[in-house]
């Protein structure tokens, strides 16, 4: 198998979840009911991707807010911040660390569970990594940011053994802060090892719009299988880089840029892969798009979905792989 | 009086649904279900309540809270010939991003970027605003000039900043302050930060210039920082807390802006604490014309957060007069 396609989590929400969302904080919506308008969005979801014939799907997030805050809602020794800007005109809530953090239960199983009985193909466990989480949220109670990291690393390692127990055989840990400090990167692959320690499922990391330069030498340290990069953004700035320094992993290849309301031509994803495709095997290379396509609408995220598809096998047809 | 100041951003949004307005009316604008003028009036009250919550909390020095600002870097840059503004990057480790400047040719200044929402926010300000400048060693640096060489870059930026300093000062600025975060990240190109400071004093005239670092610590370069043309330098003493004993042997011959309260964290300050640390540089440097500030913008934390802050910086302040 070769130039398997994936998304990298999330999916915009349609129009009647959003609404139901802003109805159901304002407590005009019972939990029921937007409980059954967030499988209905997962379902059409799951249904594209597997009509596009994506090899490897995401449930699209659709019962999830912010990444990080996700987490935080449903852990002890944590509540949620009020409003802070992350750009533009684009807010979220943060977590706020009040005390010792602890898994009350799974927080993703039953999602995943429900979500992959609706396809036959492989679908992701999703996780926010623990360096993400510790540095994307307030700290009231831990002394140090190495403590907040290893409490977050505990109970996410809690977590990935139960999608692994529940059947996931795929397990990604964002970690789209791992760039933030350079002094810090040591730290993100001692948090990353304690989530990732004893687990079979093929692990994967996404990370994101970061100094890639500082990071670099780490990339091969990173205790995971796969490494999923957003790559269209900065405009492929990396490929001279893993030219000189293989990747000893396999690489998920962003080729939609996921902050652009355009649409890319079939020509333009095409060069992209092509460029990958002369660095990384074809069997090591995953392409997708550069983060997720959350911020999209409805329409733009598949428009992109289905560029990137036929794009795909347009180069497998003309390379003659499979 | 121990004086106040902030470093510059604001939460431009509160959790109250009055405090959104500014963002819908940015969702209705892209939208075009407003014009431009129509978000222009809501920016300005925007801004007047920002200039509220810093004064009523008791800041001496307010700023326009950088309401109007995309982000730090491509706010200015826009405004310059050849530079475009293309993708997102992440801002140092804030967790938020900024469009990045790509250099496409010469820099040059075609006209104020700043002036005009300087003269606004000082119409409602009782006395008067700082104007804020991001500076050219960082514009330069988090920028793309493939193939330039960064002294080339760090120049041209430069003079851009020196003009719009020179407009700013025209139009009857007294208090101006650079921004210089990615020093506290590369100290080693202090002597390129020092030749586009001097460039920008330059022009100054007898405006107040203060330069602020912040993001991490200016040890082993507080020397160089306090041996500038400028009248005050801003340091950031949380993340940057290593400078504090560079402070001790040192001392600084100019004001300081000394940024004490965590402007990263929600968690409250102790007062008593940081009034203690700064009484500690009696004598070694000139705390009374020296400002109380949060350590940094307070655009990170949540805007009811970030008044709880304003108010630790007047207490600190408080605390540090009575101690001198």
């Amino acid at each position: 198998m070769s130039l398997l396609t994936t998304s990298v989590g999330s999916f915009p929400k349609p129009p009647y979840l959003t609404k139901a969302r802003t109805q159901h904080s304002k407590g005009e919506l019972p939990d029921e009911a937007l409980r059954a308008l967030e499988e209905r969005a997962t379902k059409e979801w799951i249904q594209f991707q597997e009509d596009l014939g994506i090899d490897i799907l995401v449930d699209g997030e659709q019962y999830r807010g912010d990444m990080a805050t996700y987490f935080a809602e449903n852990l002890g020794g944590c509540e949620v911040s009020g409003l802070v800007r992350s750009y533009g005109n684009r807010y979220y809530k943060k977590p706020l660390v009040v005390g010792e953090l602890e898994r009350r239960g799974p927080i993703t199983v039953d999602w995943w569970r429900w979500a992959q009985g609706l396809t036959k193909r492989p679908l992701k466990g999703m996780l926010t990594g623990p360096y993400t989480m510790m540095d994307w949220s307030f700290n009231e109670h831990y002394a140090s940011r190495e403590d907040l990291a290893l409490a977050f690393a505990k109970v996410l390692h809690q977590e990935a053994r139960d999608l692994e127990r529940a059947g996931a055989r795929v397990i990604q840990i964002d970690e789209p802060a791992l760039s933030a400090r350079s002094d810090e990167l040591e730290l993100v692959v001692k948090a990353l090892g304690v989530v990732t320690r004893g687990l079979t499922a093929q692990t994967i990391t996404h990370t994101c719009y970061g100094n890639y330069d500082a990071v670099y030498p780490y990339f091969n340290r990173l205790p995971i299988d796969q490494l999923d990069l957003e790559m269209s953004n900065s405009g492929l700035a990396l490929l001279d880089r893993f030219r000189r320094e293989p990747l000893k992993k396999e690489i998920a290849f962003g080729v939609i840029d996921v902050h652009s309301h355009l649409v890319e031509t079939e020509e333009v994803v095409r060069d992209r892969i092509e460029r990958a495709l002369e660095i990384f095997p074809p069997e090591k290379l995953y392409i997708d798009p550069d983060c997720g396509l959350k911020t999209r609408t409805v329409e733009e995220a598949e428009a992109k979905l289905r560029v990137m598809v036929a794009a795909t096998r347009a180069v497998k047809k003309e390379r003659g792989l499979r | 009086m121990v004086p106040t100041t902030v470093v510059g951003s604001y939460p431009r949004i509160g959790d109250a649904p009055e405090e959104q307005r500014l963002r819908r009316a940015i969702a209705r604008f892209e939208e075009e279900k407003i014009t431009e003028a129509e978000l222009r009036d809501v920016e300005r009250s925007v801004v007047k309540e920002v200039i509220e919550d810093q004064v009523g909390a008791g800041i001496e020095l307010p700023t326009d809270g950088e309401v109007t600002w995309y982000d730090s870097q491509s706010h200015f840059s826009r405004h310059l010939e050849g530079v475009e503004v293309a993708g997102l990057v992440r801002y140092f480790d804030t967790n938020t991003y900024y469009r990045q400047p790509v250099v496409r040719g010469p820099i040059r200044w075609r006209g104020p970027a700043l002036v005009d929402e300087w003269r606004y926010a000082a119409s409602v300000a009782p006395d008067g605003v700082k104007a804020v400048v991001t500076g050219p060693y960082t514009l330069a640096s988090l920028s793309k000039a493939d193939g330039r060489p960064k002294r080339e870059v760090v120049r041209e930026f430069a003079a851009a900043v020196a003009q719009e300093v020179r407009a700013l000062r025209e139009a009857g600025a007294t208090r101006i302050q650079v921004d210089e975060p990615a020093i506290t990240r590369a100290h080693d190109e202090i002597g390129l930060l020092k030749e586009g400071v001097e460039t920008i004093a330059s022009e100054k005239g007898s405006s107040w210039l203060c330069l602020f670092t912040f993001f991490g610590d200016a040890a082993g370069i507080l020397r160089d920082l306090t041996s500038l043309p400028i009248d005050n330098l801003g340091l950031d003493l949380v993340q940057g807390d290593a400078t504090w004993k560079d402070l001790q042997r040192t001392g600084s011959p100019i004001p300081l802006t000394l940024g004490l309260v965590d402007a990263r964290n929600t968690k409250r300050d102790d007062p008593r604490a940081l009034a203690k640390a700064a009484l500690a540089l009696k004598g070694k440097a000139p705390l009374e014309e020296s400002f109380v500030s949060p350590s940094n913008g307070l655009e990170f934390l949540p805007r009811e957060r970030a008044r709880e802050k304003l108010r630790l910086v007047c207490e600190t302040a408080k605390l540090l007069e009575a101690g001198l």
